[in-house]
């Protein structure tokens, strides 16, 4: 039973950051391997905020919602637009975006110098509840409220509002989303901040969550993510949330019974047996394009 | 000279390793592919090359590094083509993602075995420096550079381009992007082993996913267009560091922020990649009196198609219905009919791109439907050009033409590496083979553009020289007339006429109605998945039921089709 609760802080998170790493995907089918260092920035951030500025965790967050969705813009603007319309565009935004990635990090490095940082000892709740014979940190179950509370919102947006209907047209055609009066630019800006809006957060909760924040914690969070929306259907919302969850329960309980070593490898198996037999995922809505 | 040796050489080793790790993405970059499997294969081949080299030479003659670079590049390549077998079917995104995971559970096995040391790690005997480097990465770049004007260089190119009009040109695709895949993983198994024995040391966490992302940026700062690539993006790459420090720039941050600007530059303004700087050489245009010889086409009147009863259902849609179809040597066969009649379907089925739901037949001596892929159907005789145009747009017009001679041409690359004459004596016959196609069709002064630069109308002339280089028994032409005004689609109608009085037998798809009429030798008119007609022009063009399908029923109101 604990386990199963850790697994569901762990997927909650991993949840949280592929979701916005799948939004870029299904809607502008970019693959933003900057992704990972809004995810890393945004801890940094989030730490100096509550440690140096003293603010709640409750004030963090938001502004750190905030602080995501510049990155994202940021991300856009200079490693994604400036390709628009290029044959290669797919290919070269994958590399622009871990250059992109790559100087926010040197960037962090020279706010923040190269060590792992930490919360104040007193910075949120420390109660403990048990529940059916496991013990839940009161944080804990913050960062599962908000994660889902975030995905659950995400996914109704997308489903009901008009900045989610422009989002699917885009998705299903831009030049016809052009045609109808559907300002392209400005949904794929949009999308950028959300999605990065959302892998900011997933930062903060991932560095409330082990206490502690690295520059290279985005890479290994990188690779869980590109598993969770293979697993869940490159592009697919609730996949993603599904996928999240499925991975970080496998790996806790991979830890707890095959040992700690071979915890990766049940993720990256999943990953690679999902490819092979079913490419488009568990909720793939997209067809593998072939040829 | 000596001294910036000793004070520069690890760098200078490093830039020689890095070079050949870069051409290790370099081989399936080219074939359109983007693997991130190689540091997996890297570390697996440098880990069992632990196992076999040996303390002395072996045989008292074979050095110790050959050995050790023989077995990894043999691990290398043998896992490429296991990894190769379930992911061939993947592509893009799917395949990188596959292959990363494929990396990294690679390196996670390796971790979890005695015999590498684990993450300890393993120690190594030092056998390389400068000189094996650089000797091994004038090697790599020395088989790519002959590579790239070969037979096989160039339907890598294709597939890059346009997979299913490289299938359509004969062009087997998934042994070639498989050939591609272990070039590859034995030349990243080369890197892990000469890598290994430099730093004297590996651990399996050394090769993870970051080192893959090195690899490749690598590889696509330097190009991936041109051979050099990927030795221009490793000097640039391992000496940007050192320039830094050279001129003082020590802060820990500022090296890597750079680095990535650079990148960040490099990937935005030079799409090429550095290679894009250096000027291109204007290629020999062959001459066309030295023609290859090439087998004669069957005697007018012979079968060439001959089809019962096809049909195919999408769903419940038939989409052809029941459909019988002759074609002898040297006809104009015209298809007609509206819209969604089932044309495009039924030339599918002929070249071999879609099975039939039921019925049988042969083309080209091959039975339909028996599962025979299209690119042997390609190579027993049958071009086609596509309704929506599929040419390899980055290409010169030249080069795709050159792409089409695939099925009449031999493949160079074994006898280029050895520079033997005949190899160029084929490589000119094939250049002068799809000169003269270009001429045929009136592109001869456009043979150095980009195809994709093309006006329209000339794109679809160049896709019929394209058809036409492979020298075919069927030319099955999709459309070709689509766009072009009347006068130009009269010239076509010449070409085209003139093609069959050569012995080509042609199968026309057309909506220019007027153009068939004038063109072909008969013609069949299909309606919603049936023939509804077929005959002489005259006739089939007075047929009621034609007119009907055309313009409506009477008391429909006329609407032009």
């Amino acid at each position: 039973m604990q386990q199963l609760l850790n697994g569901i802080f762990l997927g909650s998170i991993y949840a949280l950051f592929a979701i916005g790493f799948t939004l870029v995907f299904g809607v502008l089918d970019r693959l933003n391997l900057a992704h990972s260092a809004v995810f890393s920035t945004s801890a940094f951030v989030g730490i100096e905020l509550v440690a140096r500025a003293g603010l709640s965790i409750w004030v963090t967050l938001p502004i750190i919602f905030v602080f995501g969705g510049v990155l994202g813009l940021v991300i856009e603007r200079v490693a994604f637009r400036p390709l628009k319309g290029r044959h290669d565009a797919h290919f070269a935004g994958l590399i622009s975006s871990i250059a992109l990635g790559a100087m926010f990090l040197a960037l962090l490095q020279a706010g923040f110098g190269p060590d792992t940082r930490r919360f104040p000892p007193d910075a949120f709740p420390q109660q403990r509840l048990e529940f059916a014979g496991a013990v839940v940190s009161v944080l804990q179950l913050v960062i599962v409220v908000v994660a889902f509370a975030l995905m659950v919102g995400l996914t109704l947006m997308v489903s009901r509002s008009r900045l989610g209907r422009g989002m699917r047209a885009v998705a299903e055609n831009p030049h016809a989303a052009l045609v109808l009066g559907i300002d392209v630019d400005r949904i794929t800006a949009l999308t950028f901040a959300l999605s990065s809006a959302l892998g900011g957060v997933a930062g903060v909760l991932f560095a409330l969550n082990v206490n502690s924040a690295q520059i290279s914690m985005g890479s290994s969070i990188e690779l869980k993510g590109l598993a969770v929306i293979i697993v869940g259907g490159l592009g697919s919302l609730p996949g993603a949330m599904l996928g999240g969850l499925l991975v970080g329960l496998a790996e806790v309980f991979a830890v707890t019974y095959v040992g700690s070593s071979w915890r990766d490898v049940i993720a990256f198996g999943l990953l690679f047996s999902i490819l092979l037999l079913r490419p488009q995922g568990i909720f793939g809505a997209r067809q593998v394009r072939e040829i | 000279m000596s001294g910036f040796l000793d004070s520069y050489a690890s760098t200078i080793t490093f830039m020689a390793l890095t070079g050949v790790f870069a051409y290790s993405f370099y081989a399936v970059l080219m074939a359109g592919q983007l693997s991130l499997a190689q540091a997996g294969l890297a570390s697996a081949a440098a880990f069992t090359s632990s196992l076999v080299v040996p303390a002395e030479p072996l045989f008292g003659v074979i050095p110790r590094l050959v050995v050790g670079i023989a077995v990894g590049m043999t691990v290398g390549a043998a896992l490429a083509f296991l990894l190769g077998l379930p992911v061939m079917r993947l592509r893009g995104v799917f395949l990188a993602i596959a292959t990363l995971a494929f990396g990294e559970v690679v390196r996670i096995l390796l971790i979890n075995q005695s015999w590498t040391g684990g993450a300890e790690g393993l120690s190594f005997p030092k056998l390389v420096g400068i000189p094996q480097a650089w000797l091994a990465l004038a090697v790599v770049a020395y088989w790519f550079w002959r590579l790239g004007g070969s037979r096989l260089g160039r339907a890598l190119a294709a597939i890059r381009e346009d997979e299913l009009a490289a299938k359509a040109m004969g062009i087997d695709v998934t042994r070639h992007r498989m050939m591609s895949f272990v070039t590859s993983g034995a030349v990243a198994g080369l890197y892990g082993v000469l890598l290994a024995h430099f730093v004297r040391f590996a651990d399996p966490n050394a090769f993870g996913f970051s080192t893959a992302v090195e690899g490749l940026v690598t590889a696509v700062v330097g190009g991936t267009a041109l051979f050099i690539g990927p030795l221009l993006g490793s000097v640039f790459l391992t000496a940007l560091p050192e320039l830094q420090r050279a001129i003082g720039v020590e802060a820990g941050w500022i090296r890597p922020f750079v680095s990535g600007l650079m990148l960040l530059l490099v990937i935005l303004f030079l799409p090429g990649g550095l290679a894009a700087l250096i000027p291109h050489r204007p290629g020999r245009v062959g001459h066309p009196d030295a023609l290859p010889d090439l087998p004669p086409l069957p005697a007018a009147g012979t079968p060439i198609a001959s089809l019962r009863a096809i049909r195919k259902d999408y769903g419940g849609v038939h989409a052809v219905h029941d459909v019988d179809l002759d074609i002898a040597a040297s006809e104009i066969v015209g298809l007609i009919g509206p819209n969604g009649a089932g044309k495009t379907t039924l030339i599918n089925i002929v070249s071999g791109l879609v099975p039939p739901t039921s019925g049988e037949g042969t083309v080209v001596g091959i039975p339909v439907g028996s599962g025979v892929p299209a690119h042997r159907i390609a190579l027993a005789g049958v071009s086609r050009t596509f309704q929506q145009i599929k040419l390899f747009d980055r290409l010169s017009a030249l080069d795709n033409v050159l792409v089409g001679a695939h099925r009449v041409s031999r493949p160079t690359l074994l006898r280029r590496l050895i520079l033997l004459p005949s190899a160029r004596r084929d490589e000119r016959l094939a250049l002068a083979q799809a000169f003269a196609q270009l001429t045929r069709v009136g592109l001869a002064d456009r043979a150095r553009q980009a195809a994709g630069d093309l006006p329209y109308g000339d794109q679809r002339r160049l896709e019929i020289a394209r058809a036409l280089a492979a020298h075919p028994t069927l030319l099955i032409l999709d459309e070709p007339a689509a766009g072009m005004n009347h006068v130009e689609a009269h010239r076509l109608s010449v070409l085209i006429r003139g093609l069959a009085d050569d012995g080509v037998t042609i199968l026309l798809i057309e909506h220019n109605v007027r153009m068939v009429l004038e063109t072909c030798t008969r013609v069949v008119v299909l309606d919603f998945g049936e023939v509804i007609a077929a005959g002489d022009p005259a006739t089939v063009a007075r047929d009621p039921r034609v007119v009907e399908a055309y313009l409506g029923a009477e008391d429909d109101g006329a609407e032009s089709a």
